[in-house]
């Protein structure tokens, strides 16, 4: 049964899911040959002085792909949903409905997962050959609140599909992008490393968002 | 024998507009109960209720014993819902839809299903997406017949369909429901179709069930009466259901036998001397007791 669930969740966003997969691969080449040309032009020393003493982050160009993938997969996933109140369909199957929600999570997460980590093996193969180990780390460190950022974005964009009312579709959106918002207040590198548990712990917090929404779906809430 | 469906006290206000309060009524196992009603009756209130897709005021519906709004899996195995409009996934083709619902379903029938698609002039890839309202109510039909469940609950089930495709629908679902001694509570405003399915109906007004009994009691107990001569008023006759006086005829319905119904007229000082007694069809039978607009 849930072989079935995720594989009508992979009909709806295989295209997607590729989509995102190729543009995330890219972005990457694209930002690897821009480096590569620096080191070639500027050379080692003068990359180095940019980095260290005026902490430039490299790899800035990666900033909104994680929200940007994970608004694309969500709303490919739960729209179609929407639509019609398809969900009702999903919600007569005979498997507990906290289940169904809880597979339908799991596939975005799960794909959000696999995009991100081959981005990120890509990136740490490529820094830790050309990079000093605490460099590495610090990139990673820098990154982390964008690709947190990202699976937020995925639950926000469920909550507000699977919302029956409009009104509380916009309030939970406008709540999504000040949540958001939060991840990206600085790009300097580190800059969220104090904090980086609370942005885990924000994560966890939204997560249960969802099926609020799927159970005010439920009671026919219409204000 | 408890029925399969009993909705107890059922109340619900939509805002503060009352929709109905206090509704009881129970579906027997093994009857096809039709729900009839005026638009804004509470029909689609009552499904959507009874599918666990609303919350009552208060009161509640119950199906197999267990609350409509939390159904464990086992019981929803043995509900099969069309929801309005035969909403189905339409990125699946047919053989892609049949595969995704039968991992579900442990007593899947697909004989069933492709004895329907068998019917369908299309290419076996194309998705439901490109198919026309009456093909995708085919497949909806044959995805709930495959699932044999015990209890069938198809909302609105002629919607947008043409003449064909209603009747193919009625006569499928009515020999599979009869031979399989199946429950199914259908709507409908289509009241031709719902007359060759039905066993029983019942028929809400605002805020009330109006009469609930088997639909050949009904045309059997209900009549339309006609007799020339204008009446200003029916007023304390209680038997005179919905009279209407057009260019010196009048029409009335009622219960009663026209023996009757003419000494009853005759003590309230009327003196009809041409009464004539008319058998109804199910759709004049609804607006005899529900009224014309």
């Amino acid at each position: 049964m849930e072989k079935a669930l995720l594989y009508k969740e992979w009909k709806k966003t295989r295209l997607f899911t590729l989509g995102i997969a190729i543009i995330g691969i890219i972005l990457l080449g694209y930002i690897l040959l821009k480096l590569g040309r620096s080191f070639r032009l500027a050379g080692m020393e003068h990359l180095w002085d940019v980095i260290v003493n005026r902490k430039q982050f490299m790899f800035r160009d990666l900033k909104y792909f994680p929200i940007a993938a994970a608004l694309w997969l969500g709303m490919a996933q739960y729209f179609p949903e929407v639509i019609q109140k398809r969900i009702k369909l999903s919600l007569h199957l005979p498997l507990p409905e906290g289940k169904v929600i809880l597979l339908m999570y799991g596939y975005g997460l799960g794909i959000l997962l696999g995009v991100y980590l081959l981005q990120l093996l890509s990136l740490w193969v490529f820094s830790s050959i050309n990079f000093p180990y605490e460099f590495t780390i610090s990139t990673f460190k820098t990154l982390a609140p964008w690709y947190i950022a990202g699976f937020i974005t995925y639950l926000f964009v469920a909550m507000v599909c699977l919302e029956p009312v409009w009104k509380r579709r916009a309030f939970n959106g406008l709540l999504g992008i000040a949540t958001v918002y939060l991840f990206f207040l600085s790009d300097v590198p580190s800059a969220y490393q104090p904090v980086i548990y609370l942005l885990i712990v924000t994560l966890v917090a939204v997560f249960p968002f969802g099926f609020l929404s799927v159970q005010r779906f439920k009671e026919g809430t219409q204000d | 024998m408890q029925p399969i469906v009993q909705c107890k006290n059922l109340t619900h206000y939509y805002g503060k507009r009352c929709i109905y309060e206090n509704l009881n009524f129970e579906i027997p196992k093994g009857r096809i109960l039709g729900l009839l009603g005026k638009n804004g009756t509470g029909k689609t209130t009552t499904i959507n209720i009874l599918n666990g897709y609303l919350k009552p005021r208060s009161g509640e519906c119950l199906m197999f014993g267990e609350n409509s709004a939390n159904l464990s899996p086992e019981t929803k195995q043995k509900v099969g819902l069309l929801i309005e409009g035969h909403v189905q996934y339409t990125l699946m083709n047919i053989h892609e839809i049949e595969k995704y619902y039968s991992a579900f379903y442990p007593k899947w029938k697909k004989e069933a299903y492709w004895e329907l698609m068998k019917l369908l002039k299309i290419d076996p890839k194309q998705k439901l997406s490109q198919m026309s309202c009456g093909q995708k109510s085919q497949v909806a039909l044959g995805l709930i017949l495959a699932q044999d469940p015990e209890l069938l609950i198809l909302d609105d089930f002629s919607m947008g369909l043409d003449p064909g495709y209603r009747v193919l629908f009625v006569d499928y679902l009515s020999e599979y429901a009869r031979a399989e001694n199946k429950t199914v509570f259908v709507t409908s405003h289509i009241i031709q179709d719902m007359e060759r399915l039905i066993d029983d109906c019942m028929i809400m007004d605002y805020g009330s069930i109006l009469y609930q009994q088997p639909v050949e009691k009904l045309l059997n107990d209900f009549k339309r009466f006609r007799f020339s001569g204008n009446v200003q008023s029916f007023d304390g006759i209680e038997q005179v259901i919905h009279p209407v006086t057009i260019k010196g005829n009048t029409e009335f319905y009622s219960f009663e036998k026209k023996d009757e119904l003419t000494r009853i007229l005759t003590y309230s000082g009327f003196k009809p001397t041409d009464i004539k007694e008319e058998s109804l069809t199910l759709e004049e039978a609804f607006i005899g007791l529900t009224g014309k607009y």
